[in-house]
This record gives structure tokens, sequence and C-alpha cells, in this order.
């Protein structure tokens, strides 16, 4: 589909639209919007419906094709007499201890992704995990998790992973493997030359006590921790401000005003800033105080669309904006801390930030003081990062928690690293669960240094870029399968395995543990009894480990200083900031949504997860600006080369929205080598990341060109349109005090069936627009909970994606800086289904209870429901996406929701299965089922706390009392279908009125 | 109405006779197939269709 941008724009615009071609209007939208499947999601092929002439008939008749088919049915039914290939169903005849058919166990364990930890809860079904939440007794996250950690479950059992170690290409066994690491380690300390190890980012406890008595074993050791994606100047910043590396963590449930530097907080990977956000978004009434949130940032992220008051800035011009922010409020009596210094910055608003925008802000941050905050977006320049670690010393911000951390390696020390062994200094190298041989920049250059280190050696699962170069693959336990501990604010939280070791892998740590011991130390036998001795020593009185174990966690603050800020590093930043310009396009690298820095890549439920923003699937076009696709005369989908520092990638682009001009954007972690899911998918973005760590991810320069030709984009943004009907509704906090409604009236309904009568219970779903920031964690969480099907780019790009949520981005207002709000559409259990009056076999019906349920199979696939479904929520198997999987990606199933095959429709079914399940579980106790006791999977995944599901039947549950709430509203009500769902209004606090909706100033 | 498009009845007969032969000598061949050679080197050790499954050890559950 074309979508060429307008010279002017159209003479009415609809107030919220949803694609490009939607805003424009274009005649290819509008007939778009009346087909109900996209072009190319029905199979072409003979027209079975003409069967009364034209053109005539050819080839077999229908006569002899049923005599035919009845000679060959006989025939098949003789031959298919036959015991061959019979399963039988064999009971356990030694049941383990632990598992009890039918009914799950739940594990508390826990994870990290760089430095962030996430304490979850595990749920295994006769012994295999399947469902990942967050822990609910860890008071940070308090039962959420991030998307990212949730699909993790299907890590477990890639078929991908590596089985057993390998020497030289050949499987070998353990004690070989061992022989030989040893081997070559011993050699090395009896030489005297160092050994390099590059691992992830250490933030467990035990982890570092281990790395350290390896260190005290081998002297020579080398240890670098090493995060491609987090961020290098947030690390060069930290360095800077406050002499140390820090973990920052927001905490939103302080903040009033929340100023983000291109901080993408809401993005789903920060479950408990989320909480905390969600929690100040859900207003019952407009007197309940709420936040505002002020974005300056050049990619639109997340986190902007969930603005209040957004403003397109280059990131190379964050710092002086924010230094000149900080110099505005010192003006106006803020005390700057000892030893700062700002007069190399001139007073008053920057060019980049309107005049009375500017005032605004600067008068929200003074009045919040210690309830503001200032976010820094890790992908942002390290001037960005020193301004705002300034600016919340300034306020005194209580919103933000700095704690002292373990160092990360930038890209400078990689580089370090890479000259080191190019000059063959070291006699080993170890990588462990990194993959700089795809990571680094310049990967040619480090291939050629690593192939310089005599012995090289790998820890991980699937074998990458990195194992490629190694002689010997040492095969790692999925983190399911693994030991651990980590320290986070409020809880030292334990680390359990929920399934023993599928194949024959060891864990990480005992491999190292292994060294150990071979150096001639003495150690516990295995990380187990490691960490236990460690725990056992620190744990508080009267708390045993199995309890900790049980509880996942031990609370408690661990005390530890605050860094504090060194205002001589300011002078310095300021300059820079002043003096930064970026020649040509700029170009932001930030970690994919799916594949974060390439780790997550093979993860299909990942990879078909639609990005928040740009609702791509399975690939990583290059975002470019509403005026420089103007500009450079660029369409959706058109392939264009990008040029940085003698790197150049080609790859396809799409128009943003919102994208300040001049800047780009690109996702990390795609274009991988290796997996039988990542390899091809995207292109590599890490060739195009600097060298020099204060602004790797941040970077001037780039040039873009047309290369010609069109790549079909993988993408849902287009798909399941609804005609611009009026679906979505925005309040501002002024319409939302006095005109919730709006022009909205409800038109009477009027009906010549009887009402439908519900005994015992009715169940509902109320969604809060204004605490939904679009994370898509409800959508992994689905896809977990009821084996959502993936189907691949192909069939995405041809509308066949299977999810049952889906999250629908509409903009509003104007392209170059449209405001925006997300909205999960899921079926809406209507009292009225239109999908159930059209069912010729009545595959689909209403249940005594309000649910619009499905007989998989009973369905003949004539997808009429999904032709009469006003909210496009039906999904259709075109496809046998599941009847070919094997062991394990099988073992990943629910076994409490049925694995749809080809030809049959599916949908939504309010986790129908959690319902059961608390009802007999209530009926056992012979007890009533209690409010809030039954959660949907999208429910308990949304870290916001944006879905409520309940009983409408019980007027003092939870989900009754929010549908009587004034912003609540049901799609698509005027059909009288009577939906199940019900959404509230988003909420908007802008400072300033609104460009297209009246509005006025409230409090934050 | 005649349907004219009709093939000549020659035709379908020669269809409807020849069809479940063919399929027939299929069916009966894959029932009867002749064993197949023993391979000429020692066959490799058979590869478990199901993957074992034990439960953690040392670990401890939440509920269930």
């Amino acid at each position: 589909m074309k979508t060429r941008l307008p010279e002017h724009g159209p003479l009415e615009t609809p107030r919220f639209w949803r694609t490009l071609e939607e805003r424009i209007e274009t005649p290819e939208a509008q007939r778009a919007a009346h087909d109900e499947f996209l072009p190319g999601t029905i199979p072409a092929g003979p027209d079975y419906d003409d069967v009364h002439g034209l053109p005539p008939q050819s080839g077999v008749s229908r006569r002899d094709f049923l005599g035919l088919v009845s000679a060959a049915a006989a025939l098949a039914a003789t031959v298919a007499c036959d015991r061959k290939g019979q399963g039988t169903v064999v009971p356990y005849t030694k049941r383990p201890v632990e598992v009890i058919p039918g009914v799950a166990n739940y594990y508390a364990s826990a994870t990290h992704e760089g430095r962030r930890v996430y304490p979850v809860l595990v749920k295994t079904r006769e012994g295999r995990p399947i469902h990942l939440t967050g822990n609910d007794e860890h008071p940070g996250v308090k039962g959420k998790t991030s998307p990212r950690v949730m699909a993790d479950v299907l890590r477990l059992y890639d078929p991908d992973r590596l089985r057993a170690p390998k020497a030289q290409g050949h499987v070998a066994s353990w004690a070989d493997a061992e022989a030989q690491f040893h081997g070559a380690l011993r050699g090395a300390k009896a030489a005297g030359k160092p050994v390099l190890l590059i691992s992830g980012a250490v933030v467990s406890p035990s982890r570092k006590a281990l790395l350290a008595d390896l260190k005290t074993a081998l002297p020579t050791l080398e240890h670098l921790a090493y995060e491609p994606a987090a961020g290098d100047a947030a690390e060069v910043a930290a360095l800077a401000s406050f002499g140390q590396a820090v973990d920052l963590q927001p905490r939103l449930d302080k903040a009033k005003v929340i100023l983000s530097l291109g901080a993408d907080f809401l993005n789903g990977e920060d479950p408990e800033a989320q909480a905390a956000w969600g929690a100040k978004r859900r207003l019952k009434n407009a007197q309940e105080a709420i936040n505002r949130l002020w974005v300056l940032e050049g990619p639109l992220t997340l986190t902007g669309t969930n603005a209040d008051q957004r403003v397109p800035v280059s990131p190379s011009r964050l710092g002086a904006v924010a230094f000149a922010l900080a110099k505005e409020l010192a003006a106006k009596g803020v005390a700057l801390p000892t030893g700062t210094d700002l007069s190399g910055m001139s007073a008053g608003a920057p060019a980049d930030i309107p005049a009375a925008v500017w005032s605004s802000l600067v008068k929200d941050l003074r009045a919040a003081g210690r309830n503001a905050v200032v976010l820094c977006g890790a992908q942002m320049p390290a001037e960005a990062h020193q301004a705002a670690h300034l600016l919340n010393a300034m306020l005194g911000s209580e919103a933000v928690a700095l704690r002292a951390a373990e160092p990360l390696a930038t890209v400078k020390d990689l580089e370090a690293a890479a000259q080191k062994m190019a000059s063959g200094a070291y006699a080993a190298v170890l990588f462990w669960d990194v993959n700089p041989a795809y990571t680094y920049p310049k990967a040619a250059a480090w291939k050629e240094a690593v192939t310089k280190v005599p012995f090289r050696a790998w820890i991980g699962q699937v074998e990458d870029e990195t194992s490629a170069q190694c002689q010997l693959l040492l095969p790692e336990n999925h983190w399911l399968e693994s030991w651990g501990d980590y320290a986070t604010p409020g809880a030292a939280v334990l680390q359990q395995p929920a399934i023993g070791a599928l194949y024959d892998t060891r864990q990480g740590e005992d491999i190292l543990l292994g060294v150990l011991k071979a150096m001639g130390a003495t150690v516990p036998d295995g990380y187990h009894a490691y960490l236990q001795a460690r725990w056992k020593k620190e744990l508080p009185f009267g708390t045993s480990f199995e309890q900790a174990l049980h509880d996942g966690l031990v609370k408690g603050e661990t005390k530890t200083s605050a860094p504090v800020f060194k205002g001589a590093s300011v002078a310095a930043a300021a300059k820079k900031a002043v003096a930064a310009k970026a020649d040509g396009l700029e170009l932001v690298l930030f970690p994919g949504f799916a594949t974060h820095d390439g780790r997550h890549a093979n993860n299909s439920w990942l990879q078909e997860t639609p990005d928040p923003i740009t609702k791509m699937t399975w690939d990583n076009p290059v975002a470019v600006s509403v005026q420089d696709a103007k500009a450079l005369g660029l369409e959706e989908g058109d392939w264009v080369t990008l040029a940085l520092d003698g790197a150049t990638l080609k790859l396809p682009a799409v128009i943003q929205p919102g994208q300040a001009p001049g800047v780009l954007a690109l996702a990390l972690g795609y274009g991988r080598t290796t997996g039988g899911v990542a390899k091809g998918m995207g292109v590599n973005a890490f060739p195009l990341v600097g060298l020099d760590p204060a602004s790797a991810h941040a970077r001037g320069g780039a040039k873009l060109a047309k290369a010609g030709g069109r790549k079909e984009l993988s993408r849902t943004q287009s798909h399941h349109r609804m005609e611009g009907r009026d679906l979505v509704r925005s309040l501002t906090m002024d319409e939302f005090a006095h005109n919730p409604q709006g022009h909205h009236h409800m038109p009477e309904l009027v009906t010549l069936y009887e009402d439908q009568k519900f005994p015992d219970h009715k169940w509902g779903m109320v969604i809060d627009l204004a605490a939904c920031t679009g994370c898509s964690a409800c959508m992994v969480a689905c896809q977990s909970e009821n084996n959502v099907a993936t189907v691949g780019p192909e069939q995405v790009a041809r509308g066949r994606e299977m999810h049952w949520i889906r999250i629908d981005r509409y903009y509003e207002g104007e392209l170059e800086n449209p405001k925006v709000v997300h909205q999960p559409m899921l079926c809406q259990h209507c009292d009225n289904a239109p999908c159930e009056n059209v069912c010729p076999v009545n595959a689909t019906n209403h249940s005594p209870e309000g649910l619009n349920q499905m007989a998989y199979n009973r369905c003949v696939g004539t997808r009429y429901c999904a032709n009469n479904c006003p909210y496009k929520v039906r999904r259709f198997n075109f496809l046998e996406y599941t009847a070919y999987k094997t062991e394990p990606e099988t073992l990943a199933y629910n076994p409490e929701v049925t694995v749809r095959p080809r030809g049959v429709m599916e949908k939504c079914s309010f986790c129908v299965q959690r319902i059961n399940d608390v009802k007999i579980r209530a009926k056992g106790d012979g007890r009533a089922i209690l409010d809030g006791e039954i959660t949907t999977a999208c429910m308990a995944g949304c870290p916001s706390d944006a879905i409520v599901f309940g009983d409408l039947k019980d007027p003092k549950s939870k989900v009754s009392q929010l549908v009587a709430a004034s912003r609540a509203y049901r799609v698509l009500e005027e059909l009288g279908v009577k939906p199940a769902i019900t959404y509230l209004a988003d909420l908007k606090n802008p400072a300033m009125p609104m460009a297209s909706t009246e509005g006025g100033h409230h409090e934050a | 109405m005649a349907d004219e498009t009709r093939k000549p009845l020659l035709d379908r007969a020669a269809a409807l006779v020849a069809g479940p032969l063919l399929l027939g000598r299929e069916a009966l061949g894959l029932v009867f197939r002749p064993d197949r050679e023993a391979p000429p080197e020692t066959p490799p050790e058979a590869v478990p269709l199901r993957i074992p499954i034990t439960p953690p050890e040392h670990a401890i559950k939440r509920r269930g």
C-alpha cells in the first residue's frame, strides 16, 4: 500500500488514526477498511462459488469426484484397520513426590536482564515450567514482571539448545571437556599468562563471591562484565557524577512531576515503575492527585506515547537543554550542589523548546521540588545523564533511588581487550553468556583478535557467533534449571530450579566451581551447596533457608550509603553539551523490544509480538521522521541504505509520526546468523554502535539514501481496522472534571429479544486506558497461557497473526507530534454476540456465565463469525501451525488449553480454564468465589494493573464498581451487542492547552 | 438441463475404475512393503522420542 506524505494536510482529519494511510485518507486505506481480511489472507484459487457457468467447468466433474472419493474412502478404511503405531498411555510407575498429575506446582525463583532483577513465580505442570509471573511476595515487583521474562520460559524448550559439551566441533563427555578446560587454565596459571573472562552483568552476591574466589585461585584472571545494550553513556556519566557505577531505580510513587530525557521507563522492562505509574493514573474522580509526565526525546518511545506533554528534541541537544533547565532553576532560587559551575551556559529557553512550554516546565519542576524526578534514557549521550543527575541533586528528588553497582565494561574496555588479544597476551579466553562476535561494533576485528588466543572456551545455551570461534563449548542450564541469588532494594532474592536439567548441561557457576577445585581450592560440592553455605551465614535469626526458598526472598533493606553527586563534574559536561552538534542525521540505537541485545532473538513469541511503537514483527526497519521522509521522498517499506563511519546497512524504512526531524531510530538485537528462529530476521545494527562510550548509542553523521524497491513489512498496525469508528476515548483532566462523557451520548437500545439470564455469575472485565502503557505484557502472558501459535513473518504480512489480545495504537492530532492512546483489544464476550448467530454449526455459543465460548472440534472453519465480529478479534488457523511440533517445543504447552489445528477459529476465552480452576477449588472448600480470586493471564501480566476481571453480578466486586465510573464506556455500544468489557477513557494531564482539544491547567 | 460440459461416458468409466485401482495398489504397497535392508554399519544409538523430565533437586515449592 502506498503512503505518500501530503504536501498539505487534508481538510478534515479524523480525531484518532492508526496508520499514515488512515491519516492521509488514501483510497487504498478506505478500501482496506471495508475488507474483512487483508488482500492475500484468503488463499487465491478457483472460485468455487461460481457453479453455474462461466468459465465452463473443466477437469473431473463433481459426480466423478464423489465416485472416486467413495471408492478411495472404502479402501483407506480397509487399510487403516491396523494396530501399528498406536501409543499407550501409561501412568507414573514411580510418581515423583512433588508431582500430582493435573495439579500445578509453583516455585519462587528469579532471573535478571542486565542489572535488573526479576523475582518470579514459576507455574509447573507435570514437572514442566509453563508460565511465569512476578513474585507476589516481593515488595518492589508485587507479582509483576516484564514481557521478555514471561516469554523466557520458551527459551527453556528451545530446540536449538546445545545438549552436551563439544570439543573441537565434536560432542564430548563432561570429563573430557573439563580435562581440556582445566588443563588450559592450569597451564596459563603456571606460565603466569593472563586469562580473560567476559560475562554479563554480575548482580548476584554469590556469583560475585565465586568470581572473587576464582580470582584468588587464578590470579591472572581478568574479568569484564559486558552488557552491550545497557548504554555505555550511563556508565560514563555515573563515573563522572558519582565516581562509581550506580544503579538507578525510579520511585514513581513519590513523583508528582516526571521529566524524561529520552528515558523509556514505561516500556515494560521495569514492572516496579509501571505499577507506580498505573497507581497514579487509575483515577476514580478528577479530584484525586495525578502526576504529570514531560518527555523530551528524539525517537518516539513508549514512555513518549504516555506523555502529558511531549517535545521532540534530538539526542545531541538533550544535554544542553537539561543544563539550561538547571541554570534556569538555579536563577529561580533552587540551590546548586557545591562546586557546580554553569557559567558556560547562556540563560533562557533553548531554541529547541517553545518559550511557553519552557516556562511551564520550569514552573512544574520547581513547584514539585522533592517530588520531581528527571530520568535519562540509557542510549542518550553522557552529558544528558550528567545533567539529569544534577537536576535530581538540585531538586533533592525522593522519586529516584541510587545504589552503588558493580561496574560494567564499556565498548572502550572491549576495544582494549581486543587489542590485548590481538597482541597474543592472553593464554585463554572464556565467554560466559555473552556474544561479542555479534555485539562488538567492529566484529571482523574482534574475531581476528580472538583467533590469536590459543585456548577459547564458551559457556552458553545456544551456539552463536562467538561459540563458532571456540574450541570448547560448555552447555549451560537455563535459569529455570539453576540456582542463584540477587540483592534487590527491599529484599534479598533467591533463584531455585523449577525443573531438573533437561539435557546434559551444567550451571555456569558449577563449571567455575569445577575450575576452582582443579586449581586446588576447597569448595563445596556444587553451586547449590556453595549458595546455601553463604546464605546460612547471612539469614536473619528465625528464618530457614527452606523458608527463604519457599518465599523466594528474605525481606529487608540492605543499608548502603547513597552515592554523592560531585558538583565539580558539571562544568566540563555542560561545556561539551553546549558544543554538541550533530552533522547529518542522528541515529539512536536502542535495544529491540523483542530481542533486547539479541539474546532473545531466537524466541518466536517475542519476535511475533509487535513492537509497541512501529507495530513491526520479525524485523527492525529504520524509523524515519515524517519531515525527513518527505524530504527524501520515502514511503513505508522503501529499501534504504544507512551509512555511518564506514559501515553501511541496507534495510527497510518506516515513517514514524512524532519522531524529531533529523533523527533516525534503529533497534539492536536483529540480524543474527545463528538460531533456527533468529537467523536472517532483520539486520544487525551493532556495526553502527560507536567506539566512544560517551555516545555509543546516539550518534551523529548518519547518511540515509533510497536504495530502490520496497519490502513487504510484517507489520500489524493496519490489521483489524474498524473503519474510523469512535473506539478510543481520551480526556484531559479538565474534561474529566467537567464532562467525562463528552459528546458521546448513548443511544437508547431497543431489542425484541428477552435479556439473557445469568443465574450464578456474569464475568466481565474493565480496562483502564489511562493506566495502560501499551507495553504488550498482556499479549505475551496470553500467548504463554493459551498456547497461542506463532505464524512467522510471511503469515503476519498477510494478516494471519494469532494473538488473542492485541494493542491498538491510536494517534491523535498532527503527524509531527501526535498524542497517542493504547487500547488492548480482545474478545468482548458480547451478550448479543453477532458471531454466535452466524455460526452454522453452533461452534461458538454463550455460556450461562456470559462467556462467548468456542467448541473447537465443532468448528468447520467457515469464518462467518470473524466476518460478523465488529471488534475483529477472532483468529483463524489458516495453516497447520501446531501439529508438527515435537518435544521439546511441545513441553511449553499449557495442558489446560486445547492446541488448535488448521481450519479452526479461535479467540480469547477469558481464560476459562482459570475460572474453572478457581470454581473447583472454591467448591472443594465449600465457599463462594472471592472477588479478585480469578485472574486472567492478561490481568496477572499487566504491570500497571490496567485490567480488572470479576463477576458483574456481584455489586460489591471491583469490576462492578469500575463499570459505573464516570470514565467508563463500551466500544461500539451503539450496536447493541452488549460487550462484557468496559473501557475507562485515557487521561492526559497537560500543562498547556492541547493542540487538538480544549483543556486547561490541572495541578500535578 | 443436460450438462453439456460433461465428459464422454468412456472417460468417466475409465476414471472410476482406474482411480480406486491405483489407490488400492498404493495402499497394498504400504501394507506389504518389503523389509528394508539392514544398515551396513552399527545403527546409531536410538534417540528417545520423549525428553525425560525430572523434578528439581532441593527446590521448595510454593503451593500445588
